[in-house]
């Protein structure tokens, strides 16, 4: 109401405003034309195919977000100096949350602009698809997305972050933050997502030395958390993981509460470090463990690029956005070193980077360098916390920016 | 192995009561206007979404928000009535059963749209408080909701039987046609049923809100329970509707402890598949007298 009535009143001073904001727009069209026409070969278009319509709507206008921040940022710094100081320019294309539109997507982002790289698509089974047609393209295509099949059989995808199955290794790893001797009861909804999850966290649990105590499939979409946690109770646990999405976590963490049970509580990873779940569960959220690839408190560049995101979009930079404005500067890395537009140029000097410094190792593990497969040898999840409505890294040691408040 | 037995009679008995309050207002409006409202979940949701946003914007405690969730559901069921129940009530059962679905689809895309697909908590002093009786817990919000819900339920019997107006009710749910001839105003008392139907499923969503999120498709967790009790309890029959949500409440929960966390749901079915065989009508018969 009260920017409406701003807009509304002052007549007068609306006209004036309006000559001058008119003028100002014509020189600055003027400008840009110019600008255009002076670097029209300086530009180096970067793909970002992210659903920013559909069920991950929010998480990839988030991706968008980041990745228009990062091309900006290293616009600033001078562009590609290889290349007479070339402008990034971001393509943002949006997958939809669907797989034949990514398909589509891909290839029309691909054939329509000839960018030198892509990054997307913050779902594993977008990303699977996008990376098929990048690959038969032959444009290198990043990715944050933690799918192991990603690095099956493809020259041109890269993932710069930890893979699924050093999720699973990690998270348990961290249940000996809370005991010497993890006994963990895993609970988990009966769908693929439980069932694929548990399974990963079943078998690898007795090389990290954690006895699995309950292992429980339960029907998604809960009336009722008490008797579950009943049997956790039950089962003598000190260490909880439910594979859970949002509406059953409220109920078990509430039911763990009212039980007055100690338990420790890792969640995983997606959904569970995102701002929007403590928005949605509040300080029940408080001490709740999770396992990510990236964190905004990993170093000191991290930081300050999210003090800069906060600013402008009000919440803290969420893992996956995080890893984003990494993935753009190892483009640009990769852009210096290769000094060509060439996709296949691009993608030889993404396989030789070997990065320890700048935006680019901004990734746990501080290094980025691919091995055949595409994956970044160096890379590791981290163990994160909710602390005081943040996430904060506790894990493992070498990362860790905060102390473990004892959940 | 005892505690664990008394802890799922006791986690199952209080769940069992929000079950009741839905599975009441279904058996109720089926009993007088017999009409299935696949609907009653959604109108849940509508309570839930009341205390939730009372609760939020201006501070009021979800069981005080009872008293405006009630009265507005009721009259959303008085409206319900009069401008689409009665005009389909001569038509067969097809054109009710899709008007009560699509007022279903209807009211959870709404809400989606409205609220978005967000879950809601609403944090109460008594959220996460519980009572332990001797290695027994007892979460406050679920009793408190649990004895509100056990209130209403005798308020509604004694309405039922004890009122003209509740016993023009039961008549015309025993026999339309003779109520009529005997001077009863059909659509008064169809209103009155649903407009109390639905405000029992608001106040079923009130008393949830301390201790289960708000999201758009909510109704439909409870109303798959709500519909198995009102057959177990024999359709129309208010009592055994309330007794059979209890069971179905205590069955579930004795079904994730000993049997599986995947199967609380098997028992319940077990149980009604069992209770058709041997009694086709249900456990009741006929209207509660």
């Amino acid at each position: 109401m009260a920017s409406s009535g701003q807009q509304a009143s002052p007549l007068p001073r609306g006209r004036r405003e309006f000559v001058l904001r008119s003028a100002g727009a014509v020189l600055a069209a003027g400008a840009i034309g110019t600008s255009r026409r002076a670097c029209a070969a300086d530009v180096v278009n970067i793909g970002a195919l992210y659903p920013v319509t559909g069920s991950f709507a929010q998480i990839g206008q988030g991706c968008v977000n980041a990745a228009t921040l990062a091309v900006q940022m290293v616009n600033d710094a001078g562009g590609i100096k290889a290349l007479g100081g070339a402008r990034l320019k971001l393509i943002v294309s949006d997958v939809q949350s669907d797989t034949t539109v990514t398909r589509t997507e891909t290839d029309r982002l691909i054939s329509g602009y000839r960018p030198a790289a892509i990054h997307g698509c913050f779902a594993s089974a977008l990303t699977l698809i996008a990376s098929e047609v990048a690959e038969r393209a032959k444009i290198p295509l990043l990715t944050g997305s933690s799918s192991d099949q990603l690095n099956r059989g493809h020259r041109y995808t890269f993932t710069p972050f930890a893979r699924a199955s050093q999720f699973a290794q990690a998270q348990l790893r961290m249940a000996r933050l809370v005991s010497d001797k993890p006994k963990v009861a895993v609970i988990f909804e009966n769908t693929a997502f439980g069932t694929s999850t548990s399974n990963g966290l079943r078998e690898q649990a007795p090389a990290e030395g954690v006895e699995i105590v309950l292992f429980e499939p339960y029907s998604a979409g809960l009336t009722d958390a008490a008797p579950l946690i009943n049997k956790v109770k039950e089962s003598g646990a000190n260490m909880l993981f439910p594979v859970s999405y949002l509406n059953d976590l409220i109920l078990i963490v509430r039911a763990i509460k009212q039980v007055g049970l100690d338990i420790a509580i890792n969640g995983g990873s997606g959904g569970f470090v995102i701002p929007d779940f403590y928005k949605n569960v509040g300080t029940l959220a408080e001490g709740l463990l999770g396992v990510a690839h990236w964190n905004h408190d990993i170093d000191a560049d991290a930081q300050a690029v999210n003090a800069a995101y906060q600013k402008q979009y009000g919440e803290f930079l969420f893992e996956y956005a995080g890893g984003l404005v990494a993935q753009t500067f190892m483009i640009a890395a990769a852009l210096e070193r290769a000094a060509s537009t060439d996709p296949k140029k691009v993608r030889d000097a993404l396989a030789t980077l070997d990065l320890t410094e700048g935006h680019a190792a901004m990734c746990p593990g501080g290094r980025v360098k691919f091995g055949p497969d595409g994956k970044n040898i160096y890379a590791h999840p981290v163990g994160v916390q909710w602390q005081h409505g943040d996430l904060a890294t506790v894990f493992p040691a070498a990362d860790a920016h905060s102390p473990l408040l004892k959940p | 192995m005892l505690t664990a037995v008394a802890q799922a009679i006791v986690n199952g008995l209080l769940i069992g009561g929000i079950y009741s309050l839905v599975s009441i207002g279904v058996t109720l409006i089926f009993g007088v206007v017999k009409i299935v409202n696949f609907a009653q979940g959604e109108f849940v949701m509508i309570g839930m979404y009341i205390s939730f946003f009372l609760a939020t914007r201006f501070g009021i405690d979800p069981l005080v928000s009872l008293a405006v969730s009630m009265p507005v559901l009721f009259v959303i069921g008085m409206l319900l009535q009069h401008f689409l129940i009665r005009r389909v009530l001569a038509l067969g059962d097809m054109p009710q059963i899709f008007l009560t679905f699509a007022l279903s689809l209807l009211l959870m895309n709404v809400a989606l749209l409205l609220f978005t697909a967000n879950y809601r908590t609403v944090e109460t002093p008594y959220s996460e408080a519980a009572i332990h009786l001797g290695g027994i817990t007892v979460a406050v919000a679920k009793l408190i909701a649990f004895v509100v819900a056990m209130v209403l339920s005798l308020v509604l019997w004694v309405f039922l039987h004890a009122t003209d107006l509740g016993k023009a009710m039961r008549a015309a749910a025993q026999n339309r046609d003779v109520a009529m001839l005997m001077g009863i105003n059909p659509d008064r008392v169809f209103a009155v049923a649903v407009g109390v139907s639905l405000a029992l499923a608001g106040a079923a969503g009130s008393l949830l809100m301390p201790f289960y999120p708000a999201y758009p498709m909510v109704g439909q967790v409870f109303v798959l329970m709500a519909f198995v009790a009102v057959v177990l309890g024999t359709l129309g029959n208010v009592t055994g509707a309330l007794i059979a949500s209890l069971m179905m409440g205590v069955a579930e929960s004795l079904g994730i402890q000993f049997v599986g966390a995947d199967s609380g749901l098997i028992v319940v079915f077990a149980m009604l598949l069992l209770t058709l065989a041997v009694r086709p009508s249900g456990l009741f018969g006929g209207w509660t007298r």
